[in-house]
């Protein structure tokens, strides 16, 4: 029994069953990017680094599926709030693929209405480019009557980077903020147990 | 305001007597500020014998109002301008979120959570029937 239990204790530990999140067979390292944050600083892979991540792609112009999203993801914040076992709160990112409409102040005011602590990033379309190909994530402009006037097709996925700045796992839709808050604490006891 | 009065009075004074179909549960997503645009949700019973369908909305609180649907495929979400929202006889239709919506440019000023916005819906059959819909801050 307890050749059983040193046994256990040296098995590296087994990947979380999930109930709405994909983990990545390996965490996968982000080359450096360059955006503009919500105060019109550069935020960059360093800027990944340190906690938790999890980004929502997107625009303030899409008045349905983005404010959903991103009340979806303030509620995660809010469930997290809650867990005691949990030193630092994950950031919550919004990367607007709309870097023509929605400048630093655009997004500072938009994401801040859903949690204060949010941050808004976007960029010039080479460097969001840089991050987004990286990730999976896809945008591509649709409709609309003028050059201003355009919606985005954009990819739904949450995506969640580990303290390193790796993409470590995704979300898929539909999102459910219970099941993605009782996921992210799974996925953060199998990182601390793993590394 | 005396002139808007007048307005929804005669909004009102033109709803359809059509009794088959029932509008419910219409809201308006409260925006961010500044935010360009806002979405209202609601569901629509057609308890006659009769299809029909949605093929406008209008509201003296937003000079355009567009029928979208959103849908999201292989993982990708998309917006479509819809000119139409079809009523099957005896049906239901639900516009909401990641759905069928209303969308709308946010006016100046921007109607915040507690206020109530008149929509006039516009249907097929020529009917029309006016809710108000109340600004919630919900998902």
């Amino acid at each position: 029994m307890f050749a059983a239990a040193l046994l256990s204790a040296c098995e590296p530990p087994q990947p979380p069953h999930l109930q709405q999140g994909t983990l990545l067979p390996s965490a996968k390292p982000v080359a450096d990017f360059n955006l503009i944050d919500d105060k019109g600083e550069s935020f960059t892979l360093k800027d990944l680094q340190g906690r938790w991540t999890f980004a929502f792609f997107g625009y303030t112009h899409c008045p349905d599926v983005c404010p959903t999203s991103l009340s979806m993801l303030a509620k995660v914040m809010a469930r997290l709030r809650q867990e005691e076992n949990l030193p630092s709160l994950p950031r919550g990112l919004f990367v607007s693929v709309d870097p023509a409409r929605d400048t630093p102040a655009t997004l500072a005011n938009y994401v801040k209405y859903f949690d204060a602590d949010f941050v808004g990033v976007t960029g010039k379309s080479q460097q969001l480019h840089t991050l987004t190909r990286q990730l999976g994530i896809l945008y591509a402009k649709s409709g609309g009557d003028s050059a201003d006037d355009y919606l985005i097709d954009h990819s739904a996925a949450i995506i969640l980077f580990d303290p390193r700045g790796r993409f470590y796992a995704l979300f898929n839709v539909p999102h459910d903020p219970d099941k993605i808050a009782s996921d992210f604490m799974l996925i953060r006891n199998y990182y601390e147990a793993s590394e | 305001m005396r002139f808007l009065l007048a307005l929804l009075a005669l909004t009102t004074g033109m709803v359809s007597a059509d009794g088959g179909l029932a509008v419910q549960n219409a809201w308006i997503r409260e925006a961010p500020p500044g935010a360009s645009m806002m979405a209202a949700y609601l569901t629509i019973d057609n308890g006659s014998d009769q299809d029909n369908a949605l093929v406008g909305v209008s509201s003296p609180t937003f000079p355009r109002i567009m029928m979208h649907r959103s849908e999201t495929v292989d993982g990708i979400a998309r917006m479509q301008h819809v000119e139409r929202i079809a009523l099957p006889a005896h049906g239901s239709v639900e516009l909401a979120p990641g759905g069928y919506h209303l969308m709308m440019a946010t006016p100046d000023p921007q109607p915040v959570a507690g206020e109530r916005v008149a929509l006039t819906l516009h249907f097929a059959d020529g009917g029309e029937q006016q809710v108000m819909a109340p600004v919630k801050k919900k998902p």
